[in-house]
């Protein structure tokens, strides 16, 4: 099988200021190939994020190796965490468009489909900061569903917005996911995770400590989250 | 992303980003005039009326300078915080991070077009002005343009690493306001050597100087001062350019992780 990403030791920390390190990754080696859907799980703080950013090529690790197969793009979807709360919702969903390389004029040509997807109705062109997080969440997803990269590495969008707009979006999901394709799926919803992914890795305190098939990872996850309580 | 795709994602991050900034006031885009004006206002109320200045034409001559010297200012203060300013883009996508500063870069010349816009029409009219050479300010601005991009990126990959520069960046526009002829002729210093070495130490002195030659004096900039001009501005963009190429990878661990 062609892998499309491959981790190899990978570590990061942070530096906390005052000589103090934060290891957010340790030693995490992993491949994902073509038609992968694997499903991250793990408590707040764990690491998940980052790996993602790392397969993003946001951030490059400390030591250890990061390689992409030729041509293979990875692109994060995230909550929108960048929209310009003074622009409207057309605004930065253009903005959204020309970031992930499209032209201006592909940019523009998209935009009635965000719009329709989106379904913010006469919202699409107020300024986001009159949103509520799950308009936001709306805005974010359409934005990104027009991304054409090998990778997808999803960060916790389908988990807000109402439930109409939550399946909606996790079909849009299903059905972009073509076997040429690999996603990554972070979610605090163990149910979509279920339901998008085969298999998962487990992250504590940024290590793999679990992997394989969902169903198993799940298993392990909620088994250790009820002991900590 | 080809240059062509930057090209137009800096264009838009600047004129979005001035549309966001007219609508957090009443006033709007007024403000790109209003500001500069008062700032004028403000310099000439303290050295033409309460300190009884007797050049002619101090307002035009205070006005070219300060308005040159806000365009530099303001555009590399706000560049130096526009990595920081973006930090959630970052934290998403994988691009240059030089496209933040550059568009920082790209609104100061938006408003600056208006601005000397302005001037020019208060120039013409109020018979002051001296339009023979007025088709050098075009290089001028070029260059200019030049100085600030390599400015603003260095500046933005300072605040970057650490933010105290902020402090230091502000302090230093402070210095550069007074040591570089806004309120003053640098011609007027009397001794050669200490105008030559102001005028080619400061960049920003002998920009001054050449918009007052070419606005007030109707004379042509100096040649080898210009020539001086355009190597210091392109070496500082050369150094900018190198400096993102090494430390691009480690920018967002740096923005992001504090």
């Amino acid at each position: 099988m062609t892998h499309l990403l491959m981790l190899d030791n990978v570590s990061l920390s942070f530096d906390m200021g005052a000589n103090i390190r934060y290891d957010a990754l340790s030693s995490i080696s992993l491949q994902i190939a073509a038609g992968d859907r694997v499903g991250v799980l793990g408590a707040n703080g764990s690491g998940k994020s980052t790996l993602l950013k790392i397969m993003a090529k946001i951030f490059e690790p400390e030591t250890g190796q990061v390689e992409w197969a030729p041509n293979v793009t990875a692109s994060l979807l995230t909550l929108g965490l960048g929209f310009r709360p003074d622009l409207s919702g057309r605004d930065n969903a253009y903005l959204s468009c020309l970031l992930m390389g499209l032209s201006s004029k592909a940019a523009s040509s998209c935009l009635n489909e965000i719009e329709s997807f989106c379904e913010l109705g006469s919202f699409f062109d107020q300024p986001v900061k009159f949103y509520s997080t799950g308009m936001r969440a709306r805005l974010a997803f359409g934005s990104a569903l027009l991304n054409q990269s090998r990778v997808l590495l999803i960060d916790e969008v389908l988990s807000v917005g109402d439930s109409v707009f939550r399946e909606k979006a996790k079909q849009a999901l299903e059905e972009q996911l073509s076997p040429e394709r690999a996603a990554i799926i972070v979610s605090h919803n163990l149910g979509q995770i279920r339901s998008l992914a085969d298999t998962a890795i487990l992250m504590e305190r940024g290590e793999i400590s679990a992997s394989g098939a969902i169903n198993d990872v799940l298993e392990v996850y909620q088994r250790s989250t009820v002991t900590s309580r | 992303m080809t240059t062509i795709q930057y090209l137009t994602l800096i264009d838009t991050l600047a004129r979005f980003h001035l549309r966001g900034e007219a609508r957090q006031f009443y006033l709007g885009y007024l403000w790109w005039l209003l500001e500069p004006a008062l700032y004028v206002a403000v310099f000439y109320i303290v050295f033409q009326l309460l300190l009884e200045s007797r050049q002619p034409g101090y307002l035009y001559f205070l006005a070219v300078g300060k308005l040159t010297f806000i365009w530099f200012s303001k555009s590399v203060v706000q560049a130096s915080s526009s990595i920081e300013n973006n930090k959630g883009l970052i934290a998403q996508v994988t691009i240059s991070k030089a496209v933040f500063p550059l568009a920082a870069v790209q609104q100061g010349l938006y408003r600056q077009l208006a601005v000397f816009s302005i001037l020019l029409v208060l120039l013409f009219f109020s018979g002051k002005g001296q339009f023979h050479y007025w088709f050098w300010l075009l290089p001028l601005m070029v260059v200019q343009m030049i100085l600030i991009s390599g400015v603003g990126l260095l500046a933005a990959l300072m605040v970057c690493w650490h933010k105290d520069f902020q402090h230091l960046i502000q302090l230093g526009m402070m210095f550069l306001l007074f040591v570089s002829g806004v309120f003053w002729d640098v011609n007027a210093v009397a001794d050669a050597d200490v105008r030559r070495w102001l005028l080619f130490l400061n960049p920003l002195a002998t920009l001054i100087d050449a918009y007052r030659q070419i606005l007030l004096l109707g004379s042509m900039p100096k040649a080898d001062l210009m020539s001086v001009l355009l190597c210091q501005s392109l070496f500082l963009l050369t150094i900018a350019v190198g400096a993102y190429r090494i430390f691009q990878a480690r920018i967002a661990l740096r923005v992001l992780s504090r």
